[in-house]
């Protein structure tokens, strides 16, 4: 009973540090806030369905005290035949939601209050706001908007459409009556081709300009191997380039220059062997030089190696993710997919000695300098972890091991301060398609100096506590 | 088969009266079946586009409602807000479509049907019934996707690479239950008419070219058609391997492709043992090949075009047909580069890497043999033409991409994110469907015996390249970025706030680019029944297609077939009147026109030319 006690103190941290503050009602949705988004946001959201329904107005459908029955155990309802729990079932696909036995009658409210909150708050909700200005504040205005746009593009598509058409047939017409043709496609589609070429290598420019600051290559990368990477990246774009440039002015030019004009006549030049020869030689001297420095980047990249290094699982389900660190034997306790269930959400064999001192989070600290080896499991379908500002992915795939090492270099603190926006935070996201709510499956990532993760990890619960001591006893 | 068994065979089909039922549906000719192939690919194509739209519009304006989706597509936009799993559903049978059923169908099975016997010299296909049977096998695979979209729980949904465990667990994700059992009954049945069109494809071209049509003096475009067919033949087998075994795991509890999954999550039974990744390493010995399914036919199609055009011979015809050979060969041995993160050894994602960037070699040759033979050309810019030097330069583009994508070290960023979407969209995707276009507006008139408006094709050609470019050229800027392809909404990332405006931007440019299809759609059928009648070679064009009368029967020339004896290529040869000469014309300097036979033996024709 201890252990699974323990468990869910590890599952529900945040639940149990708030647990303390529940005499203080003016917090309770702030409290359910925090809570929500510890716990509820892998399936819910307040207006999109994602795995789970929508929650607004869950209040207004829902009694109290069904909806507190129903999230500490959805199947004993649904297996005791409510007719409301059945039907919540089958409208969802039959996807079992997660019993959280664990929240008491508190705390569950807290969370219906934060729900309750935000479906009576303007429609611009916090997760989505700024990502459309457009959207304005009041829930009508903005129908009538939408409404006015679709009518606007359909209108606009129509028109277009029989614009075109009158055009084709007034056309059609006068080159009847001229008795040839009114627009000269070969001049017009030379000049045309001329135009686009010119506006398009501008445009490809100013792209680079533009946009080319908003990729993770500006800040440059947060990772060891990440220097060799970004060096690879840029050889590449060099050299590939230069090609891109060349060939599309010769394709878009020739065709200006060479359109026919009743006057010349073609070349008949069927080949040239030396010329040929010349480009295919160049193009695989510089493949070659970009296969070696590929596989030398690609080498260093994959066979990181130190026994220093720290332990760390990263453990992916649908639809998020927990780190677990090793503590401070170095060591992960096993794990068995078949203990994976409510109260052991990671399958961690507690038996294992390695085990005790095991720390499960819902984010990912790291310290800088200090290299990790990230081993990846997952529960269900195959997910991705991809941090982009370190040149790091790796698949997680049920059943099969898969291992990433690297040493981060920039701390959360100093990057912030390289970009020049303090809200920034590092991001692990899912990067293989794996359900409804693939898109916000994400974990923050935090790189720490030295002295901020002792802090940081002293702070956290390992699994096994009174266990620890023992063990390190016996080890000795 | 010697000419005189196909002209009996061609005398028995004039005697007996073709009832619509044979002659249109039922049709053994290959250029109805050919008409049947482009026309089921561009309602198939239009079907595809027009759920592009639905989730583009989703991506650039996540925050608002469309009233209209509900009338669309029912619960599934339930108050006008796109349901997350089926946006999923929505790119799956999206990229299932474009891929499988326009773009392999409606590309391949349309010009290798139309071209093949018209180039070789054959009345029709070696097994005409099998011919149809690849048609109608295709119709009933259309059918059964389309008919995935209605059924409970809405089609696939795991991407149109279908990973299981996604793909094969019910419970974890809607799509997954019979939606999913329905797609690969549809990806079977596809299979079956994709082996049934290959086989007759490669037995026609080896067996039944004309008299004088040596292998060295084939159009590019049948090279490329008997390369296509060459890898249909051997890579989609191990799809159909790959799907069964797929079946398997979803309806009899087997555990291939499962492992270390807990019964309640598995229907049941506890699945353990199995392996995901075998089903990516059999996907993609399919998948990769595909890629050069699709790419093969609209170069060939882009060669055939240029040169007819450019009044030119097609530079290095032989450097050419090498480099077909070689794209082919190595094809089959780059899959692993769709894989470099799945955990792979890191020595097996050198090989792999090795091979994918020694494919830029023979690219680059196509490329610049392109450029050569427009050099000092005469170029008639035709739509057909102007889609195919669209080609060369999205072949340019998406290729230059394909260059990060192979390096296995760049790929660990870049993989899954919108920097792959914007290279095949531009390599495979657009590429392709500007050489579909060439050959649509180039052989229209052998089609349907009718001209198409030129008016109208420079228009579509015009905003479809300028959407096109404008769609997917931003997006490689999204993928370096970091942000992940198949994703619903990027709204649960700041970071990624300051791409709302360029998705917005790309929504619009891919509405006009699909207002641009309806240009064409509307030329495309209206030219059916109301176009001016086609001439005979209306492009003056050397293959032997052109020597066919513009009526269509079955058996392709009245009376004997025409002889061959120069290659496709004799444009603007000095000394010649007009500026270009056909196959079938008599070579003065030549007497005996087997005398210099090379490359693979033209059987039956032989033992005619020993007679002579």
């Amino acid at each position: 009973m201890k252990i699974r006690n323990l468990f869910l103190k590890i599952t529900f941290l945040v639940t149990v540090l708030f647990s303390f503050n529940q005499s203080l009602s003016a917090q309770t949705v702030e409290e359910g806030k925090t809570l929500f988004n510890a716990n509820c946001t892998a399936c819910h959201a307040i207006k999109d369905k994602v795995v789970g329904p929508a929650l607004k107005d869950v209040d207004k459908r829902r009694k109290e005290a069904w909806l507190i029955k129903w999230i500490k155990n959805s199947q004993a309802m649904v297996k005791s035949g409510d007719p409301e729990a059945i039907q919540v079932y089958k409208e969802n696909n039959e996807s079992i939601m997660t019993s959280f036995e664990s929240l008491t009658d508190t705390q569950i409210k807290s969370i219906l209050a934060y729900v309750k909150a935000e479906s009576e708050a303007p429609a611009a909700v916090p997760q989505t706001a700024g990502t459309s200005p457009a959207a304005g504040n009041n829930a009508a205005a903005n129908n009538n908007q939408e409404t006015n746009i679709n009518w606007m593009l359909m209108i606009i598509g129509i028109l277009l459409i029989v614009i075109i058409s009158q055009v084709f047939k007034i056309l059609s017409k006068i080159g009847e009556i001229q008795g040839k043709p009114v627009v000269n496609w070969n001049k017009t589609n030379g000049l045309l081709m001329m135009a686009f070429l010119i506006i398009g290598l501008i445009a490809t420019v100013w792209e680079f300009v533009v946009h080319g600051p908003l990729t993770v290559f500006e800040a440059g990368p947060a990772s060891e191997h990440g220097v060799e990477y970004d060096n690879m990246f840029m050889i590449t774009l060099v050299l590939t380039g230069i090609v891109f440039v060349i060939t599309q002015v010769l394709l878009f030019w020739y065709g200006f220059k060479y359109k026919a004009d009743g006057k010349r006549k073609a070349l008949y030049y069927p080949d040239n062997h030396k010329i040929e020869l010349l480009w295919t030689i160049i193009p695989a001297i510089v493949l070659t030089v970009l296969v070696v420095r590929g596989l030398i980047t690609w080498t260093h990249m994959t066979s990181h190696n130190d026994p220093k290094a720290r332990k760390i699982e990263l453990f992916a389900y649908q639809f998020g993710w927990n780190a677990r660190y090793a503590g401070t034997d170095n060591k992960l306790g096993a794990h068995n997919f078949r203990q994976v269930g409510v109260m052991n959400a990671l399958g961690i064999d507690t038996n294992d000695v390695n085990a005790y001192d095991d720390v499960v989070t819902n984010e990912l600290h790291l310290e800088v300098n200090q290299p990790v080896d990230l081993a990846f499991r997952a529960k269900d379908v195959i997910h991705s972890a991809l941090l982009p500002h370190f040149r790091v992915q790796m698949n997680v795939v049920p059943g099969l091991p898969t291992k990433f090492s690297f040493t981060p270099t920039v701390t959360t603190a100093e990057m912030r301060t390289k970009m020049n926006k303090p809200g920034f935070d590092y991001i692990l996201l899912c990067n293989k398609i794996c359900g409804g709510a693939h898109y916000r499956m994400k974990m923050k990532v935090v790189i720490d100096t030295k002295e901020e993760y002792q802090k940081w990890i002293n702070s956290q619960n390992v699994l096994v506590a009174n266990k620890v001591k023992n063990k390190t006893v016996a080890l000795k | 088969m010697s000419d005189h068994n196909i002209d009996n065979h061609h005398e028995e089909h004039e005697h007996h009266k073709d009832s619509f039922l044979s002659k249109y549906v039922f049709s053994m000719d290959h250029k109805m079946i050919a008409r049947q192939f482009l026309i089921t690919g561009i309602i198939m194509g239009t079907i595809g586009m027009l759920m592009s739209m639905i989730f583009r519009l989703q991506l650039a304006y996540p925050d608002m409602t469309f009233p209209f989706l509900e009338g669309i597509i029912g619960h599934w936009g339930k108050d006008g807000k796109l349901d997350p799993n089926f946006y999923l559903a929505l790119i799956t049978i999206h990229g299932t479509i474009m891929v499988f059923y326009v773009l392999t169908a409606g590309l391949s099975g349309t010009f290798s049907n139309l071209l093949i016997p018209l180039q070789v010299g054959a009345r029709d296909m070696a097994s005409p019934f099998m011919n149809m049977l690849s048609y109608w096998f295709f119709f009933a695979s259309s059918c059964v996707l389309l008919f995935s979209l209605f059924v409970d729980g809405g089609p696939a949904s795991a991407g149109w690479t279908v990973y299981p465990p996604l793909s094969a667990l019910p419970k974890a994700i809607p799509g997954s239950g019979t939606g999913m059992t329905l797609w690969l009954v549809a990806m079977i049945l596809f299979i079956a008419s994709a082996l049934l069109g290959g086989i007759n494809y490669i037995a026609t071209i080896l067996n039944m070219r004309t008299k004088g049509m040596k292998m060295t003096r084939l159009p590019l475009t049948i090279w490329a058609f008997l390369v296509t067919a060459i890898l249909g033949l051997l890579s989609f087998p191990v799809l159909l391997g790959g799907s069964l075994l797929l079946v398997f795991d979803r309806s009899f509890g087997t555990s291939f492709y499962l492992s270390e999954i807990v019964a309640e999550f598995a229907g049941g039974i506890e699945r353990t043992g199995g392996s995901p990744i075998l089903f990516q390493h059999l996907f993609w010995f399919l998948g990769h090949p595909e890629v050069y399914i699709i790419l093969l036919p609209a170069l060939g199609i882009t060669s055939e075009v240029i040169a007819t055009n450019a009044r030119k011979p097609i530079f290095g015809y032989r450097a050419m047909i090498g480099s077909i050979l070689a794209i082919g060969v190595l094809s089959f041995i780059v899959w692993g580069h769709h894989m470099f993160i799945t955990g792979m050894n890191p020595f097996l994602g050198s090989v792999f890497m090795l091979g994918t960037l020694i494919i830029a070699v023979p690219s680059a040759v196509k490329t610049f043999n392109y450029l050569a033979t427009l050099w000092q050309g005469n170029l008639k810019l035709t739509p057909a033409m102007m889609f195919a030097i669209g080609l060369v330069s999205f072949f340019i583009s998406g290729g230059l991409t394909g260059i990060y994508l192979g390096n296995a070290a760049l790929d660990i960023n870049l993989h899954d994110t919108y920097f792959v979407v914007a290279h095949f969209h531009l390599v495979m995707g657009s590429a392709a469907i500007f050489g579909m276009m060439a050959g649509i507006y180039h052989w229209y008139p052998k089609l349907f015996g009718r001209m198409m408006n030129e008016t109208a094709g420079h228009i579509h050609f015009w905003l479809t390249i300028i959407s096109a470019y404008c769609v997917f050229f931003p997006m490689h800027f999204l993928g370096l970025a970091g942000v992940p392809r198949r994703y619903y909404a990027n709204t649960a990332y700041d970071q990624f706030d300051v791409f709302v405006d360029m998705n917005q931007f790309i929504t619009i440019a891919a509405l006009l680019g699909g207002l641009a299809q309806l240009i064409f759609l509307v030329n495309f059928f209206y030219n059916i029944f109301k176009g001016k009648r086609s001439p005979q070679n209306p492009w003056d064009s050397n293959t032997l297609e052109w020597t066919a009368p513009v009526e269509h029967f079955h058996g392709n020339w009245i009376g004997e077939i025409p002889h061959v004896y120069r290659w496709a290529y004799d444009y603007s040869k000095p000394g010649a009147e007009q500026d270009f000469i056909p196959q079938n014309v008599p070579d003065e300097g030549q007497t005996d026109c087997m005398e210099e036979a090379v490359g693979l033996p033209a059987i039956g024709n032989h033992a005619a030319s020993a007679e002579a």
